[in-house]
């Protein structure tokens, strides 16, 4: 099997075991040249040991990977110098300052872009002689990203970019990303963030227990779910299931009640009038179309964070 | 209160740097730098009779008293004693001159040697010319306890480890919270912070009793020291040094804020006191200018209570009771700036 | 290469910006050498040392005759002023006019038991009639013997009493000073005639900031830097351990050589040490020493599991091995357990080897023994580190 022109990387069967157990088995995916490949999943999914293999740390037991158009067995220097990686964890020296740290990853590298232009890119030029211990998270984060960037790469790694980050730093990494996107940039996300893999990715692979579950554009992935809309409201305390006669399957999470209907006006008349008879509140009842967070929970019963 | 105590208390036995600081520390010291400048007993003298019988030379020796002679073939048999340290100096006697041989690299003893040689020369002299001396010298030991050099090291020892446990525990660790924020959640629970320091002070007293206590028993069951100690002295004047420690912990925690500096300062100011407050080394050899600063030292005195507490040497009660008031006044006067210190959050 | 470059100068720039590591590794050398120095460096000097020594003349002249009690006195008075505008040796402590003698005796001897006194000089009553009727005549002297201080003083006390009695006897025509035997002192063969403290001292502090910067440095930077993840996001590049480490070790030479030239220069311009580092074995010790202590960081970095345990085994080994490895004096005979201590300890043979080669010993160690033990602590770091280091956090 050879990978297309467009495709940049291609994994086949790529396992991994930890002694008895398969971190990552057997999976398959390919990511298109110019877009955002996002794997989903819950901690100990199978996402990080995928990502560490892919990023050159840890060699597969087993299963081909193509990259840059050659099949290798593991990932290596050739291949590294073409990579950019924003791990999810790591730290800098903290009395190193900003612009030595991007100066000092670009030495790593056969070619490396001018310190002035990352920093430009990563909005940190302003920083450029203070201390990474000085720095906030959101600057930390962006020098990161920085050190990923400093090679100017074709395939771009971002582990949890913006976990932890508040919004108006989660949404300067967003908008760096989009970018770096629309520059033809192929970028392979994992996140959290329903709202981040659904504004940012083209391409979503859900995974569960090593394996991927569900793959594909989010559109086509919440289309799954069929011609459906929710009806989600909270309802701490409640005893027993709101009953629909016009049809719909019922699911409680924690205080939430969802309905997952197809048919609305006929369900919403059901439910409001089931309300009134037990004397339910419906509070914050909210009216939606289903999301990725919804897909993993109709696939696996379980949300994405728990 | 009790639940602060137990905390800080934890903390404490959690660090290892600290634990091993606190008690290993002290032990060790004793033990290697009690041994390395320990061993002072008499001089021994390598000799080499060089085709001489030099019987008047021997008999000399032997009136001497006080000095080993062991005997060696030639000179560089001798050389090679002084330098494994078999003898701490040699003479060789050929009939014509005396030569005693040393070692230059033990600057410390040396100055020791050259007088014993110079009274051996002075003595062989008078008998080869038949002569006795008009006026000799008759030494008569005065001192409390039976002890050697080393006795008298092992309380110094002690009131330096507690020196360094206080400043270090204010400003090694107290900083070090404050850096952390860790300060800041006291200060949002209606805890005053007195009671912190309290704490924090109470775990150190606890700890200072223990390691000079383990110290001690150290010294008396490996080392094999006699000491006489006066548990009423010891019950008050330990607390006492540790709080007053604190307080010079405090001074240096309102002078430097950060604590890898403040522990730095607190690092020179302890080095500094070990070596110029008489512990290891006599201050009577220092030049003037360090003389003047070991006699302003805190440690000096310390060292002088501790020495009276373990019955090594004696120091007027006035004295005692005075240092013992002083180190308290000492903390308890500067220990309640650092509440101010601890509440002015600087959050930069 | 420029990878391995830039390690190094981050290396260099993050142990000197750090000002934990910058005073470990340079204020604290500096500090000791000068403090050593100068409390060691005066010994035997005038103006160097002074005892409080109490003195008491007890001599009531029955009988007349010169004042030979007077004389003793007039010498310790003398020796009691200052010269050439130094301090004097002794700063004597007498009876004021009209004291009572035998009050003064009580309290003098109160005095030495309590630190205040050095030592204390009693001329007997009938001193002068003893000396005049060829009697022996005998001056007491109380001493402290648990005290340096006060066997030192008594040393010198002993010494001016034989001057005085000689002069007596020369004088009373008992003792002829043509006739006496020279005496000389000459220095062990092999070792300078003019010898400081200074110059002994600076090869080892010298070597105690190399020791320092290898057993504190290589596990604090390569294990801090591992266990947060620093040296992950170097994996994730085409940066090789390999390269890394040579970096580093590049690094470290910096920061040893730069450690090196700020004592260099305090010691030799500032304290006279007068060391000549420029020979080849001197240097080639230096290196030796470098290399050992790098590669026992290693070994340190490899046997601990975190960055906090490697800094705990760093620290119980600092302390022994430094003292125990005659640095800063020379090791005399000490009990079993120590003196393994000694003999295992690359310290030791590094800092004889170095001495040696700057010809300021002849070293009872075997030039052989020198250089093979650090080697050998050398491979075995090696051997350990390469099983054992890893680069990855657990």
């Amino acid at each position: 099997m050879t990978a297309g022109n467009g495709i940049l990387l291609q994994v086949s069967g790529l396992t991994k075991r930890y002694g008895e157990v398969r971190a990552v088995d057997g999976i398959s995916f390919s990511v298109p040249r110019g877009t955002v490949f996002t794997i989903l999943g819950p901690n100990g999914a199978g996402k990080t040991t995928t990502l560490e293999i892919l990023e050159g740390l840890r060699a597969p037991d087993s299963g081909e990977i193509e990259l840059f158009g050659r099949r290798i067995a593991r990932v290596d220097r050739r291949e590294k110098a073409r990579m950019g990686v924003l791990l999810q964890e790591g730290n800098f020296e903290p009395y190193l300052r900003v612009k030595e740290v991007i100066g000092l990853f670009g030495s790593f590298f056969p070619r490396a872009r001018p310190v002035n232009e990352i920093l430009e890119l990563v909005a940190l030029t302003e920083k450029r002689n203070a201390f990474v211990k000085e720095l906030s998270g959101g600057q930390r984060q962006r020098l990161a990203l920085g050190t990923a960037l400093v090679n100017d790469p074709d395939l771009l790694f971002l582990d949890e970019p913006t976990t932890g980050l508040d919004p108006q730093a989660r949404r300067n990494i967003w908008s760096i990303v989009a970018d770096l996107k629309d520059q033809g940039k192929t970028i392979v996300l994992t996140t959290h963030y329903m709202e981040e893999a659904e504004t940012l990715s083209d391409q979503v692979c859900i995974m569960d227990h090593g394996r991927i579950i569900a793959a594909g554009s989010p559109r086509v992935l919440t289309a799954r779910l069929g011609e459906e809309t929710i009806i989600e409201f909270t309802a701490p305390g409640m005893i027993g299931v709101p009953v629909v006669p016009s049809g719909g399957k019922v699911r409680r999470d924690g205080d939430a009640v969802l309905v997952e209907v197809t048919d609305l006006v006929p369900a919403l008349r059901d439910l409001l009038a089931w309300a009134h008879e037990n004397g339910v509140p419906l509070d914050n009842m909210i009216i939606r179309q289903p999301n990725l967070e919804d897909v993993f929970l109709s696939l696996t019963g379980r949300r994405l964070r728990e | 209160m009790m639940a602060l105590l137990h905390a800080e208390f934890v903390t404490f036995a959690r660090d290892k740097a600290a634990l091993a600081f606190t008690f290993l520390f002290p032990i060790l010291f004793i033990i290697v730098f009690g041994f390395i400048m320990g061993g002072k007993g008499n001089p021994r003298l390598g000799l080499v009779l060089d085709g001489v019988p030099g019987t008047t030379l021997l008999s000399v020796l032997k009136e001497t008293g006080g000095i080993a002679v062991t005997r060696y073939p030639d000179r560089a048999a001798l050389e090679e004693g002084i330098r494994k340290r078999e003898v701490d100096f040699g003479l060789v006697y050929d009939g014509k001159a005396l030569v005693f041989v040393y070692d230059p690299t033990r600057v410390q003893d040396n100055y020791t040697f050259e007088q014993t040689a110079r009274g051996i020369s002075t003595r062989f002299d008078l008998a080869r010319q038949g002569a006795l001396p008009a006026v000799s010298v008759r030494e008569v030991p005065v001192v409390k306890a039976s002890g050697n050099w080393f006795v008298r090291v092992v309380p110094g020892v002690i009131a330096f480890s507690i020196l360094s446990a206080g400043l270090f525990a204010v400003s090694g660790h107290l900083t070090m919270m404050k850096e952390r924020r860790q300060l800041d959640r006291f200060l949002v629970t209606p805890m005053r912070p007195v009671y912190l320091l309290a704490a924090i002070a109470g775990v150190r007293l606890v700890v200072a009793y223990v390691s000079a206590f383990l110290s001690l028993l150290v010294a008396i069951l490996v080392l094999h020291l006699e000491f006489s100690v006066d548990w009423v002295r010891y019950a008050v004047f330990v607390p006492a040094a540790t709080i007053g420690s604190m307080g010079m912990g405090a001074v240096i925690a309102l002078f430097v804020r950060r604590p890898e500096s403040a522990g730095n300062l607190a690092n020179i100011v302890a080095m500094l006191m070990m070596f110029l407050s008489g512990i290891y080394f006599p201050v009577e050899v220092m030049p003037s200018y360090l003389r003047a600063v070991s006699a302003v030292l805190p440690l000096t005195y310390m060292a002088d209570a501790m020495r009276d507490v373990t019955g090594v040497m004696e120091i007027s009660a006035f004295e005692f009771w005075g240092i013992t008031a002083a180190l308290l006044g000492l903390g308890v006067v500067l220990l309640p700036l650092l509440s101010r210190y601890i509440v002015r959050a600087d959050r930069g | 290469m420029k990878g391995i470059v830039a390690l190094a100068r981050t290396h260099l720039l993050t142990s000197l910006r750090e000002r934990v590591t910058l005073f470990w590794f340079i204020v604290f050398p500096v500090f000791l050498l000068v403090i050593l120095t100068l409390i060691f460096g005066n010994i035997g000097r005038q103006g160097g040392m002074n005892f409080q020594v109490g003195l008491i003349n007890l001599e009531d002249r029955a009988g007349g005759g010169p004042d030979l009690a007077g004389i003793v006195v007039e010498a310790f008075t003398a020796i009691g002023e200052p010269r050439d505008g130094k301090e004097p040796l002794f700063t004597l402590h007498r009876p004021g006019p009209g004291e009572d003698k035998q009050g003064f005796l009580t309290r003098a001897e109160e005095e030495l038991r309590r630190g205040k006194l050095t030592a204390v000089v009693i001329i007997p009553r009938g001193f002068n009639r003893a000396i005049l009727s060829g009697e022996r005549a005998e001056i007491t002297l109380y001493v402290d013997p648990t005290r340096d201080g006060s066997q030192l003083a008594a040393a010198i006390i002993r010494e001016v009493i034989s001057g005085i009695d000689r002069e007596i006897l020369v004088r009373t025509g008992r003792f002829d000073q043509e006739r006496a035997v020279p005496v000389r002192s000459e220095p062990l063969e092999g070792g300078p005639v003019s010898f400081s403290y200074a110059s002994f001292l600076l090869p080892g502090v010298i070597l105690m900031a190399f020791f320092t910067a290898g057993l504190f440095g290589v596990p604090g930077a390569i294990l801090y830097a591992r266990d947060r993840f620093q040296l992950r996001r170097y994996w994730v590049t085409p940066l090789t351990p390999a390269r890394y480490f040579i970096g580093f070790t590049l690094g470290q030479g910096g920061l040893c050589l730069l450690q090196f030239v700020v004592l260099f220069l305090i010691g030799e311009y500032g304290l006279g040490a007068g060391v000549d580092f420029s020979r080849p074995a001197a240097a080639a010790f230096l290196l030796l020493g470098f290399l050992t202590f790098l590669s026992f960081g290693f070994l340190i970095a490899s046997i601990a599991r975190t960055a906090n345990g490697g800094m705990a085994i760093a620290n119980i080994l600092n302390i022994p091995l430094m003292f125990l490895g005659g640095l800063f004096f020379p090791l005399g005979e000490l009990p079993g357990f120590l003196q393994a201590v000694v003999l295992v300890n690359p310290v030791t043979y590094i800092a004889a080897g170095l001495r040696v080669g700057l010809g300021l010993t002849k070293g009872t160690i075997s030039p052989i023994a020198s250089v093979l033990v650090p080697l050998g602590w050398i491979a075995l770091s090696i051997l350990v580190a390469a099983r054992r280091l890893s680069w990855e956090a657990a």
